[in-house]
């Protein structure tokens, strides 16, 4: 195994094709008509178009990647996350064309990825499950007695789905027929399947997650657990470990059951069991990401451990080179993923041309990053810009050094959501650990910037129309020219008494 | 040199003089006083206000100049006599799309009344369904959509006549 081609796009394709350079192996990347100058495509060593930018038309085209996968000479295709990566057609077709799929079996997969027999697979190994309907009735009134049978308030999620597409919260009896209709609708859209099932739902619930690692010879281990409970949309946008809310009782709990989800299905390579914990204490199984998931990183950081680089071991077949009892988590790490959206406008996507970019950095400080200064943030593909993560001796410290970053992180030219995530992370509720699924709901629901320093940016734009040359008025273009400042020298205007 | 901007719906007029053989100053809201500013690089200014020091990144993208400032943008436009009429005016009745997608559903038809918070439209962008609702009481003067339909960002869906309040 020499050739990686990987099977993505974004930050997550950069990443994989570092680990893939780590080891020594050749990184391959795939790019859309869209895509043509991006990081990943300027991260490998060879690359392949493979269609037009709506992915259905190129990041999902399994026949399109695998003919790439074949003209670059690849010998084993790295999925990420999202897109083909819970495909299991996808990892049939590329084990079928005599290359090695990089993470689990696709039986593993698709058990996993049907949510109802995930749902029995894990129940029948000993998993506790919510509470669900697991065949929702076809027609309106049958579906509506089953909801009435469950109760309120209750969840409609996607039986093919995941990243909180074709879900819907139902709050009463009266709503649940045009939330089940939309909720099928975007399913289809999203997953071309659009069957739904019904989920009890937990109001003040928070999302805890175990990260496994398995080696084909039968070794399972795990990496403990990461917390990912603030979410909008249903969208994680900040995750931590060790989780403010577990106690080494409810640890123990959460990581014989993940463990054994995981050997239910003969898992092999990275995955994560995902369970929701009730303000009660109770766990219950959510489902398992066959996957790399997007926050591995603050599991990297307190473990050591390069998930990456274990996925691409595991899949040469080497056996597991590390016992429980080696891994140990050491300190407190957050990240935040920065999406280009605005959080004052329902978190509706922000898409645009970044026009200026300038990434923090310093001890502790990691940026996963997918964008550079002049990318395109395009309608059709999510719209996460990077994710900051950081790492401290505990908790708090990773606190003000995550909100020290962000306020440290410049994007212009796109609205993102970085004043937000400083505000979540300077909550009082966050600070004292009392995270849940609803969190921004709760103390964040109208939430517009406080513009603080408007009247600093008032005078700061009148300084730069007074010193700056008009060349830089054309937006987009200023970094591009030659800059005379860099020639001149840093010069001050008004300096000193005289 | 005299300016006012606009951010969101404050204005923030500003006044750079220089003194003859004097320092610097700016004339804002909060008072006259001195300033020292530098520019490391086209895209940053240095600021420095009663011994505070600012760094500010500044590009400008049509009229409007964007400020970051510690992690907030802030994006400011020239005000004139035309935006100071508006600026406290009521929710625009040219409803539009929020950004490029697809109009999965028309919920409306002209001469419908609708209440605030009402839907009038589902619309499909990023796999995610948007749903476009009326500011306040209304009655629907016009559709310009159909299901089906792809917009561009901008495109007027729906006219509406507010309810007189």
């Amino acid at each position: 195994m020499q050739r990686i081609l990987i099977a993505n796009r974004g930050e997550i394709a950069v990443r994989i094709a570092r680990a893939c350079r780590e080891l020594g192996l050749t990184p391959l990347a795939v790019y859309s008509e869209a895509d043509a100058t991006a990081p990943h495509v300027r991260a490998a060593d060879a690359v392949a178009c493979i269609g037009p930018p709506p992915s259905r038309e190129s990041y999902l085209d399994i026949d399109a990647v695998l003919n790439a996968a074949r003209t670059l000479r690849a010998d084993a295709v790295h999925p990420g996350y999202g897109f083909l990566a819970e495909n299991a057609a996808f990892a049939r077709a590329v084990t079928a064309a005599g290359m090695t799929f990089i993470g689990p079996s696709a039986e593993a997969i698709s058990v996993m990825g049907d949510k109802t027999r995930a749902r029995r697979t894990v129940a029948a190994a000993g998993v506790p499950v919510v509470p669900a309907v697991e065949d929702l009735p076809a027609g309106a009134a049958a579906a509506q007695t089953a909801a009435d049978g469950l109760g309120y308030p209750l969840l409609i999620k996607a039986a093919a789905g995941g990243g909180g597409k074709g879900m819907r919260i139902v709050h009463q009896a009266g709503e649940f027929g045009a939330a089940r209709e939309a909720a099928a609708r975007e399913a289809l859209s999203a997953f071309g399947d659009g069957r739904v099932f019904l989920e009890r739902y937990f109001e003040r619930a928070r999302h805890v997650e175990v990260q496994v690692l398995a080696d084909t010879h039968g070794a399972t281990v795990h990496l403990g657990e990461r917390e990912c409970s603030i979410q909008r949309r249903h969208q994680k946008i900040i995750e931590e470990t060790p989780s403010p809310g577990v106690s080494s009782a409810l640890r123990e709990r959460l990581i014989s059951a993940a463990v054994a989800a995981a050997r239910s299905v003969n898992y092999t390579s990275a995955g994560t069991v995902e369970f929701l914990v009730t303000d009660a204490g109770e766990p219950y199984f959510l489902e398992m990401n066959t996957r790399l998931q997007v926050e591995h990183p603050i599991t990297e950081w307190v473990t050591g451990i390069d998930l990456v680089q274990a996925q691409l071991r595991i899949a040469t077949g080497a056996p597991l080179w590390l016992t429980q009892e080696d891994i140990v988590a050491r300190g407190h790490a957050i990240e935040c993923r920065v999406y280009a959206e605005d959080p004052a406008q329902q978190f509706l996507p922000s898409p645009g041309r970044v026009e200026f970019l300038r990434e923090p950095q310093g001890p502790g400080i990691r940026v996963d990053s997918g964008i550079a200064a002049g990318g395109e943030i395009t309608v059709h593909y999510d719209p996460m810009l990077a994710k900051l993560s950081v790492w401290a001796a505990d908790r708090d410290a990773a606190r003000l050094r995550l909100i020290s970053a962000l306020r440290d992180y410049a994007v212009m030219g796109v609205t993102t959501n970085i004043a937000f995530l400083i505000d979540v992370l300077q909550h009082a509720a966050f600070a004292s650990g009392a995270t849940h699924t609803h969190f921004i709901e709760e103390h964040l629901q109208s939430w517009r910037p406080d513009r603080c320093e408007a009247e600093v940016a008032a005078i700061a734009a009148a300084l730069h129309s007074m010193l700056a040359p008009a060349a830089t008025t054309a937006g987009g273009h200023q970094r591009r020219a030659a800059s005379p400042w860099q020639s001149l020298g840093g010069w001050r205007l008004g300096g000193g008494e005289r | 040199m005299q300016i006012t901007y606009r951010c969101g719906t404050q204005s923030f007029p500003v006044t750079l003089r220089r003194e003859a053989r004097g320092p610097l100053t700016v004339t804002s809201e909060a008072g006259t006083r001195a300033v020292t500013a530098s520019l490391p690089d086209a895209c940053t200014v240095l600021i420095v206000i009663e011994g505070r020091q600012h760094l500010a990144h500044v590009i400008r993208i049509g009229d409007a100049t964007h400020v970051w400032i510690a992690g907030q943008v802030y994006i400011l436009t020239p005000n004139t006599a035309a935006d100071a009429t508006h600026a406290g005016a009521l929710a625009p009745p040219q409803i539009v799309a929020p950004m490029p997608g697809k109009i999965l559903q028309v919920l409306v038809q002209p001469g419908d009344k609708v209440g605030e918070g009402d839907g009038l439209a589902i619309v499909e962008a990023m796999k995610m369904e948007h749903r476009i609702t009326a500011a306040a009481a209304a009655t629907v003067r016009a559709v310009h959509v159909v299901a089906g339909q792809m917009v561009d960002g901008g495109v007027v869906l729906v006219e509406l006549d507010y309810d007189a309040q």
